[in-house]
């Protein structure tokens, strides 16, 4: 089984600072075998994230550190309640943390295959995230295609907070690769 | 220092191009944002699994299409949140990849002027983000509520 080298895990190792960062596993060959296939998605299958996202100062600032994201509006309190926002707000992609955290082994798991890419994605974006809120995830298999002898698959996920208020809606769309990853970047 | 103008709906005009933004992204950048986001896929992080099964025939890591989305969401939160505009949705599609090294640079152009009742008008934007050879990486659409 393949597994994260020693380099990239040294510098991953280097820029965790979080609680969740600490607690996430980040070798996403170790549960590789239990993430969902191309194969097996059912279109229009729901599923509920494992796991909610309880959000935290901290969650924000490695956001936005990790981003290069120097808008007070997300790191300054003093400075945020001077706007028409009243308070601190997080950048619209929390979300993306946020869908990490929340998706485990389980519903929506695929997203975490090793050498997936990213073809593009749509958004919409409703509530604003907060420090305090806790948000939850419900997903959608929402379409599944080849096209130039790749295989897309979209899931719809929907992000709520602990008012049940719409936070975001994302159509999310990764190229898998054709099998396995140890199968699919087979060494010669 | 001159206070720059409040953005709104009703100053914003046609073919506006937003303040641009440029970040450098580096191997350091992007395991850096794998941290932040989360998503550690050994086609970001890891340049031994890169090198060994050839990534886009080039062998390097590519960064995450999602910090180039955050980019472009940077582009408009920079913009016009700290006046109470608001990204209502985005759709980009990811054409180049991005590679340690790069430079990526984000634009954006009203294209658009919806207006409704009050706090709910909005803009589309043209939005795009280009490496340092003038290569766009992401192209898309945004749409913008404005005060």
């Amino acid at each position: 089984m393949m597994q994260t080298s020693k380099e990239a895990r040294t510098l991953i190792e280097k820029f965790r600072k979080s609680e969740k960062q600490k607690s996430f596993q980040y070798d996403f060959f170790a549960d590789e075998s239990k993430y969902e296939k191309w194969e097996d998605v059912k279109i229009g299958q729901e599923g509920m994230a494992e796991r909610s996202f309880e959000v935290k100062t901290e969650d924000i600032l490695v956001y936005v550190d990790g981003s290069l994201d120097k808008n007070p509006l997300f790191r300054d309190e003093k400075f945020a309640k001077k706007t028409p926002w009243g308070g601190l707000i997080a950048p619209p992609f929390l979300i993306v943390p946020i869908i990490f955290w929340c998706t485990g082994t389980g519903s929506g798991s695929w997203i975490r295959t090793p050498g997936a890419i990213n073809p593009g994605q749509k958004i919409e974006f409703y509530e604003p995230i907060r420090v305090g809120d806790t948000i939850t995830i419900t997903a959608k298999a929402y379409d599944k295609y080849i096209k130039r002898e790749k295989k897309y698959l979209t899931y719809l996920s929907e992000f709520r907070n602990q008012k049940g208020q719409l936070v975001a809606k994302w159509w999310g769309t990764l190229i898998l690769p054709f099998s396995r990853s140890n199968e699919e970047h087979k060494l010669t | 220092m001159r206070v720059p103008e409040k953005v709104s709906f009703d100053k914003v005009e046609l073919d506006y191009e937003l303040p641009s933004i440029t970040r450098h992204v580096t191997q350091e950048l992007i395991t850096k944002n794998a941290c932040a986001s989360l998503d550690f896929n050994p086609i970001h992080v890891d340049p031994v699994w890169a090198k060994k099964v050839n990534l886009f025939g080039v062998g390097k890591t590519i960064a995450h299409g999602m910090m180039t989305m955050t980019f472009l969401g940077q582009l408009i939160t920079d913009w016009c949140y700290a006046d109470g505009g608001k990204l209502k949705s985005m759709d980009v599609k990811l054409i180049w990849p991005v590679f340690p090294g790069d430079t990526i640079t984000c634009k954006g152009k009203v294209v658009a002027k919806h207006p409704r009742d009050k706090g709910q008008s909005f803009v589309d934007l043209e939005i795009s983000a280009e490496n340092q050879d003038g290569q766009k990486v992401g192209v898309g659409k945004a749409e913008v509520i404005l005060p």
